[in-house]
C-alpha cells in the first residue's frame, strides 16, 4: 500500500483577493470543513486545512498511490460555492517531495507576500491544531507539521530573513531607533494629517512614543486625528514654536515650497541644545528643504529615502531567502528519508554487508579445492554465490519495505532482521556448524 | 611561564579581534559572543601574568614604560568587557580588541628585562592607588574614543541615507553612544583628577614637594585641562553628537601622543611610566 503526501490550494500569486476572501475559512469553521472533506473523499487518509488571507491549502495524505486532486478541488468549489472550472484553473498542486517542500517553504515564510513576515508560522500552527482537534492529522502529518515548524525556526535562526524594515512606515521607526535610544520620552509632531503620516505615527506610537502634536491646515482634521492618536492638536497659524519640542517631525503638507528651511532648523537645533532631531518628509512636493540634512544632529529623510531603506531590506530578505531555500531542501530531504523508510538505511547496509561477509567467508573456506578449478568454473561459482546472496537480500529488503512506511511494524521488522542476520555472537557460531544455513530461505 | 601567559593572552586577544571584525561584516551574533569570550579569557590570562609578576617582584608590575603599556591594555580590556556586557556595546569590540592586542604585543616585544624592584624612596601604598587611577582614567578615555568612532561611523551612514543593514540591528542608537561617551569622559576625568592628587601626595611623601613641573606632571595637567574643557563645552554650551565625538578622538590622540612622548623622551623622575 503506497500513500502519497499532497498539497492543493491557491495563494496570493495564483488567485486574486476577491476569490481568496470568498473561499477563506474562519478559524471556527475549519474543523467542521475537515470532517466534511474526509467524509466526502475516503481516499484522504490524513488532512489539514490552511486558511489565511493569502492562501487556502489542503495538505493531506492519500490512502492510495494517487492523490485525489480533482476530488478535493471539486469539494472546495462546492463547499465555498465557487465555479469549479475557474477555481481549478487557479489551483496548484504538489505531491510527495514537492508537497513537503512547499509546506516547509510556507512555514519558513518563503512563500509569503512579504518574504520573511512572521505571522504565517502562527497561522500554520493554528491549522495544525485544528487538524489535530478534528482528528484528521495522522502520524505523517504530525511529523510533517512538526518538521515544518522546526525548519521555520532554523531558518529564522540561521538567516536574516525576518530582519529589516520593509515598508515606509516601519523604515521610519527603524531609523528613529537608530537615532534615539528610547522612543518613550520622545515627542512626535505631525505637520499635515495625511494618511501616510497617520500610518507612520501609528507605527511610532506602537514603538513607544507617548507624546504627539498634530497640526493641519484644517484644525478640525488636526483635532480629529489628535483624538484617534491620543495626541494634542496645535493651530496651524502658530505651529512653528512647537517644533523645538519635537524629536521627530513628520511632514505631509500639500505645499508648493518647503515650509521649513535650513536657517530655521539651525535655530531650532540650538534651542534644543543640539539634541538630535529626525525629520521625515512624506510630502510631494517636499515639505522640508533638503539642505537641512547638512545640519549636525539633524537627520532628514524624504519619502524616496525611506522607500530606498525599505527596498534595501527587501533585497536583503531576498538574499537571505536563497540561504533559507537551501535549509529547506536539506530539511525536506531529511523528512523524505524518514517518509520513505530510508531511515532503514543503516540496518539495510548492515544486513547487506553481513550477507556479503558470509559469502566471502564461505568462498575462503573452500579456497583449497576452488583453486584447483579452472578460471571459468571459478567465475561461475563466484556468480552463483553472488546470485544466492542477492536473492536472499532482496527477500529481506522487500519484507522490510512492505509494512506502512515509518510504522512501528517496519522498525520492528528491521530490528529483527538485523538481529537474525547480523548478530555476530549467534550468527558466526551458528554458521560455523551450518545449522542456520538451511533456514535462510525462510527469513 | 609568566612570559608564556602574556603571549597566550596576546594570541587570544588577536583571536578576539578577528572575531569582532568578522562579526561586523558578517553580522553573526555567535561570532560576537566568541569575540567577547576570547576577550574575557585574554584578560584572565593577562591578569594571572600580572599577579605572578607582582608576587615575584613584591610590587605592582608597572616599573617601566612597556609594563605600564601592558597594564593599560589589560585595564582597557576589562573596562571594555564591562561596557560590552553591561551596556550592550559590542560594537566597540572591533576597535578595542585590536588596540589591546597591539598594545600588549608591542609591550611584550619591546619590553626590556623587567626591572624587578623600584627605588625604596618610592615604595609606598600610594603606588597601586596612583597607578590604578591613572590607568583607569586612561582606559576610560580610550573607550570614549572608540565609542566616539562608532558614533561617527553610524552618524555618517545615517546622514548619507545608508543606515546599517538589518544585520547590525544591535548597533546602539546615536543617543546611547553619545550618552555613554559622556559618562566615560566623566569617569575618566574623575579618575585622572584623583590620580593627579594622589600623585602629588605621593611626591610630597617621597621627594618632599607636591609638584615640580616635570614633563609628566605638566602634561598630565594639560590633559586634565583638555578634558575639563571638553566636558565644559558639553555641560554649558550643550555640545553633543558629532562635534563632541570628533573632539574626544582628537583628545585621545593628544593623550596617547603625550603619554608615549613623555615616557620615552622626557620621563623625569617618573621612573619611565606616566599615565
Amino acid at each position: 500500500m503506497e500513500q502519497v503526501l499532497f498539497t492543493i490550494g491557491v495563494n496570493h500569486r495564483t488567485a486574486a483577493v476577491a476569490l481568496r476572501e470568498r473561499i477563506a475559512y474562519g478559524d471556527a469553521e475549519i474543523a467542521a470543513a475537515l470532517e466534511r472533506l474526509r467524509a466526502a473523499i475516503p481516499a484522504v487518509a490524513e488532512a489539514a486545512l490552511i486558511s489565511t488571507c493569502n492562501r487556502l491549502e489542503v495538505i493531506g495524505l492519500s490512502a492510495s498511490r494517487n492523490a485525489p486532486t480533482a476530488e478535493i478541488i471539486q469539494f472546495i468549489a462546492r463547499d465555498r460555492q465557487v465555479p469549479p472550472e475557474s477555481f481549478a484553473a487557479l489551483c496548484y498542486h504538489f505531491e510527495a517531495r514537492a508537497a513537503v517542500r512547499h509546506l516547509f517553504r510556507v512555514g519558513a515564510s518563503l512563500d509569503s507576500m512579504v518574504v520573511g513576515e512572521p505571522q504565517i508560522l502562527g497561522q500554520l500552527k493554528l491549522a495544525y491544531a485544528q487538524a489535530v482537534a478534528a482528528r484528521s492529522a495522522g502520524p505523517v502529518l504530525h511529523r510533517a507539521f512538526h518538521r515544518a515548524f522546526g525548519a521555520a525556526k532554523l531558518v529564522r535562526k540561521a538567516t536574516l530573513i525576518g530582519h529589516g524594515a520593509v515598508s515606509v512606515s516601519s523604515a521610519a521607526v527603524a531609523l528613529a531607533s537608530r537615532i534615539f535610544d528610547s522612543l518613550e520620552d520622545k515627542t512626535v509632531m505631525l505637520l499635515g494629517a495625511g494618511q501616510m503620516a497617520e500610518l507612520a505615527a501609528r507605527h511610532l506610537r506602537r514603538a513607544g512614543v507617548k507624546s504627539m502634536l498634530i497640526t493641519s491646515r484644517s484644525f478640525e482634521h488636526a483635532v480629529a486625528l489628535a483624538r484617534t492618536l491620543d495626541g494634542t492638536a496645535v493651530p496651524f497659524d502658530g505651529y512653528k514654536p512647537y517644533l523645538k519640542l519635537a524629536d521627530v517631525v513628520i511632514g505631509s503638507l500639500a505645499v508648493s515650497r518647503p515650509v521649513l528651511d535650513a536657517a530655521e532648523c539651525q535655530t531650532i537645533v540650538r534651542e534644543r541644545h543640539y539634541r538630535p532631531m529626525f525629520l521625515i518628509d512624506l510630502g510631494v512636493p517636499r515639505n522640508f528643504d533638503e539642505r537641512i540634512n547638512l545640519i549636525a544632529n539633524l537627520y532628514l529623510y524624504d519619502i524616496d529615502d525611506l522607500g530606498a531603506v525599505a527596498e534595501k531590506s527587501l533585497e536583503q530578505r531576498e538574499r537571505e531567502a536563497q540561504k533559507a531555500e537551501e535549509i529547506i531542501e536539506l530539511e525536506t530531504d531529511t523528512f523524505m528519508r524518514w517518509l520513505e523508510g530510508l531511515d532503514l538505511v543503516p540496518a539495510i547496509k548492515e544486513i547487506r554487508s553481513s550477507i556479503e561477509q558470509i559469502r566471502c567467508d564461505e568462498l575462503t573456506r573452500h579456497q583449497g579445492w576452488l583453486a584447483a578449478l579452472d578460471r571459468e568454473e571459478r567465475e561461475r561459482i563466484e556468480s552463483l554465490t553472488r546470485g544466492l546472496a542477492n536473492k536472499l537480500l532482496h527477500r529481506v529488503l522487500s519484507a522490510l519495505r512492505s509494512p506502512a512506511v515509518g510504522s512501528a511494524d517496519q522498525l520492528r521488522a528491521a530490528d529483527l532482521a538485523r538481529r537474525l542476520l547480523c548478530n555476530q555472537a549467534i550468527g558466526r557460531e551458528a554458521l560455523e556448524d551450518g545449522s542456520l544455513i538451511d533456514d535462510d530461505e525462510t527469513v | 611561564m609568566v612570559t608564556g601567559l602574556f603571549i597566550a593572552a596576546i594570541v587570544v586577544y588577536a583571536g578576539a579581534s578577528v572575531g569582532f571584525l568578522v562579526a561586523r561584516s558578517r553580522a553573526a551574533e555567535w561570532i560576537t559572543r566568541v569575540g567577547v569570550d576570547l576577550l574575557l579569557i585574554g584578560a584572565g590570562l593577562q591578569m594571572i601574568g600580572f599577579v605572578s609578576r607582582a608576587i615575584a617582584s613584591g610590587n605592582m608590575p608597572v616599573t617601566n614604560f612597556w609594563q605600564t603599556v601592558s597594564f593599560l591594555a589589560w585595564v582597557t580590556a576589562v573596562a571594555s568587557l564591562v561596557l560590552i556586557l553591561r551596556f550592550r556595546m559590542a560594537i566597540i569590540g572591533a576597535f578595542v580588541a585590536p588596540l589591546v592586542t597591539l598594545a600588549s604585543a608591542a609591550a611584550a616585544i619591546a619590553a626590556p628585562r623587567p626591572r624587578l624592584s623600584i627605588p625604596p624612596s618610592l615604595r609606598s601604598a600610594w603606588l597601586p592607588v596612583h597607578v590604578t587611577l591613572a590607568c583607569g582614567g586612561f582606559a576610560m578615555f580610550v573607550l570614549a574614543a572608540t565609542v566616539s568612532l562608532a558614533y561617527l561611523i553610524c552618524e555618517r551612514r545615517l546622514k548619507a541615507k545608508r543606515p546599517l543593514e538589518a544585520s547590525a540591528d544591535r548597533t546602539p542608537s546615536l543617543e546611547k553612544l553619545d550618552r555613554v561617551n559622556y559618562r566615560l569622559l566623566l569617569w575618566g576625568f574623575v579618575m585622572l583628577s584623583l590620580a593627579i592628587v594622589t600623585g602629588a601626595i605621593w611626591a610630597d611623601a617621597a621627594w618632599g614637594h607636591f609638584w615640580s613641573w616635570e614633563p609628566p606632571e605638566t602634561w598630565s595637567l594639560i590633559i586634565w585641562m583638555m578634558y575639563a574643557a571638553l566636558l565644559e563645552s558639553r555641560l554649558t554650551a550643550g555640545w553633543r553628537g558629532r562635534r563632541i565625538a570628533a573632539l574626544t578622538i582628537v583628545g585621545f590622540t593628544v593623550l596617547v601622543g603625550s603619554f608615549v612622548g613623555v615616557s620615552l623622551i622626557a620621563p623625569g623622575k617618573h621612573g619611565g611610566s606616566f599615565g
